[in-house]
């Protein structure tokens, strides 16, 4: 770690966390309102219909319990969005971004290891995305006690549900490091991971919607995010564990692999 | 290795791809280069584009992973002491680039940090790089090419670096500019300090070079100090007189002879003094000697059968 590289990352990107972090506290404010003004509307209507009900059940959530509209919130894609930005973007911009443009190049001229570039920029990134789950959950409690379904939920297991998703979102984290020491240039230290995210992303959504083809969520790492369950107090240990496993074999890939890759000339 | 060598290259490679069938033939980057740099000497670093001087010194400066052969800076090994070995060193690179969103003073300030070092020429670099308040306080994504350049140049040499790597440092520079460098240069040598820097400006490296290492093809062909090189180029001359021509042809060092009426064109190679005893006895109306240039030792060096001096 280096405290001045490090600095000089959160003044440089504090703006970009700023923002995703606004997004999602205004996100993390709407689903439990949603829940408190339609979900029992939404239950009974949807109760009677398998299809509406399987449909609903979009990543494990649902609309009509709070637990399941929070978790529906936490795996929607417009959470995956301003997650992503930090998850995926930050990553690229800060190895192969920097490298592309010759700035990294400037740095490394100093008395400063390759790996303490990596190390502080990941801590970094993991430290974002740790404030924005954050924010995003704190926005949740704050919006079902304004909107009375407070007692509702159980706020003694949303650190369990903030681990969960800062797993997820430290692998992605990882992979995209990996894919950016990897590479000089920025468009496949972005495309790389991206393709992963969404392609996974995308399997998630179809087998948790399609219960015939349900087995292929095995194949996702959304999969091992399970919100309403972590909420509920019924998280699979293993899940998490998988998680962390994957954020520990990208970050060790990266660990090795970034101080013995030739750094030719900026292009 | 010399005590006194600030760099030393032995023997050092640098091959891309021919590791497999889908990373193509293998590519000499770098050959067998073997180059000592003393302490204390301004030390040029000449060739085209792609002779392998960028390859070079991103291996010295770590970048790179030399295929072979061995390298030191200041007496440590480039491999496994480069941490150490960028403490004492200040490197611009071609093209340099910083965080667009910070002020000229800004970058100074965070790279000093990351060194870990105090800028003490920092005041003097500016002040004679004319850069004002003003200039330091803008953004750098509006600086030109020239002022990002000083910055640069600054970079690398406010914390009085023991060994200046620079590549291409006179890059945007105006002339004013160029001749408030190259007198920089001059006084870091004469405080002790060792620069080593490439260059496509001949007449920069003829002006305040020691000595010249000039590579082709990634190989080593020429490493000498700048005057024994320019000694040995050709020179042309222009003889205009009066009376009986003088007889040159068995003249040492003259070649391409051509004899016109009350004129004499030749060039010399090495030394004149002969050429002068031989028309010692001559009315001369003028005489052209052009001085010897380091671009025509450079250029000679590139023609096919090239052989060092």
């Amino acid at each position: 770690m280096n405290r001045v590289l490090f600095g000089r990352i959160v003044a440089a990107n504090r703006l970009r966390v700023a923002l995703s972090a606004l997004g999602l506290a205004a996100w993390g404010l709407v689903l439990p309102v949603v829940y408190a003004a339609f979900g029992r509307e939404v239950g009974a209507f949807v109760r009677g219909n398998p299809l509406l009900e399987q449909f609903s059940r979009f990543g494990d959530g649902d609309l009509f319990s709070l637990h399941g509209t929070i978790a529906i919130g936490f795996i929607h894609p417009f959470a995956l969005l301003l997650l992503g930005i930090t998850a995926v973007g930050f990553p690229a911009i800060a190895i192969a971004g920097e490298r592309q443009r010759g700035t990294l190049e400037v740095l490394l001229a100093r008395p400063i290891s390759r790996r303490t570039v990596y190390l502080t920029s990941f801590v970094a990134g993991a430290l974002f995305l740790a404030i924005l789950l954050a924010v995003l959950l704190a926005a949740n409690i704050v919006s079902a006690t304004l909107a009375g379904v407070g007692p509702e939920l159980a706020v003694g297991n949303m650190p369990l549900l903030w681990l969960n998703g800062w797993l997820l979102y430290l692998a992605i984290l990882s992979i995209s490091f990996a894919a950016s020491v990897s590479s000089d240039r920025l468009a496949p230290a972005i495309g790389v991971p991206l393709a992963i995210v969404l392609v996974s992303y995308v399997i998630d959504a179809l087998g948790s919607i399609w219960p015939d083809i349900s087995w292929i969520r095995d194949w996702s790492i959304f999969h091992l995010v399970k919100a309403q369950s972590a909420l509920d107090g019924t998280l699979p240990p293993a899940d998490p564990a998988i998680l962390a496993l994957i954020a520990v074999v990208a970050f060790g890939y990266a660990w090795v692999i970034f101080p013995r890759r030739d750094l030719a000339a900026p292009s | 290795m010399s005590e006194t060598a600030a760099i030393r290259t032995a023997g050092l490679g640098k091959t891309y791809g021919g590791r497999g069938p889908r990373s193509g033939p293998p590519v000499h980057a770098l050959r067998d280069l073997s180059i000592e740099v003393q302490r204390g000497e301004i030390f040029g670093f000449l060739g085209p584009n792609g002779a392998g001087k960028s390859t070079t010194i991103r291996i010295l400066m770590g970048f790179l992973h030399a295929t072979h052969g061995d390298a030191e800076v200041l007496g440590r090994d480039v491999r496994t002491d480069g941490l150490a070995i960028r403490a004492e060193v200040g490197y611009l690179p071609g093209g340099i680039a910083f965080p667009d969103s910070l002020s000229g003073e800004a970058v100074l300030d965070y790279l000093a940090r990351i060194h870990g070092r105090p800028a003490p020429l920092r005041e003097q670099l500016i002040e004679r790089l004319e850069l004002s308040r003003t200039d330091l306080r803008r953004l750098v994504r509006d600086y030109s090419r020239g002022m990002r350049q000083k910055i640069g140049i600054i970079q690398a040499m406010q914390h009085d670096p023991e060994l200046l790597v620079l590549d291409e440092p006179s890059e945007g520079l105006d002339p004013l500019m160029q001749r408030a460098f190259y007198e920089l240069l001059e006084e870091r040598r004469a405080a002790g300090r060792t620069i080593f820097f490439s260059s496509h400006v001949l007449s920069e490296v003829e002006r305040i070079c020691d000595r010249v290492a000039i590579i082709r093809g990634g190989e080593l062909v020429a490493l000498s100090a700048v005057e024994t090189l320019l000694a040995h180029r050709r020179r042309v001359v222009d003889l205009r007189f009066d009376g009986p021509a003088p007889d040159l042809a068995a003249v040492p060092g003259v070649i391409d002879l051509v004899v016109g009426e009350g004129r004499i064109g030749c060039a010399i190679e090495g030394e004149v003094a002969p050429f002068l005893a031989a028309i010692a006895g001559t009315a001369v109306r003028d005489l052209v000697i052009e001085p010897a240039r380091l671009e025509d030792a450079f250029l000679s060096f590139y023609e096919p059968a090239a052989v060092a001096p």
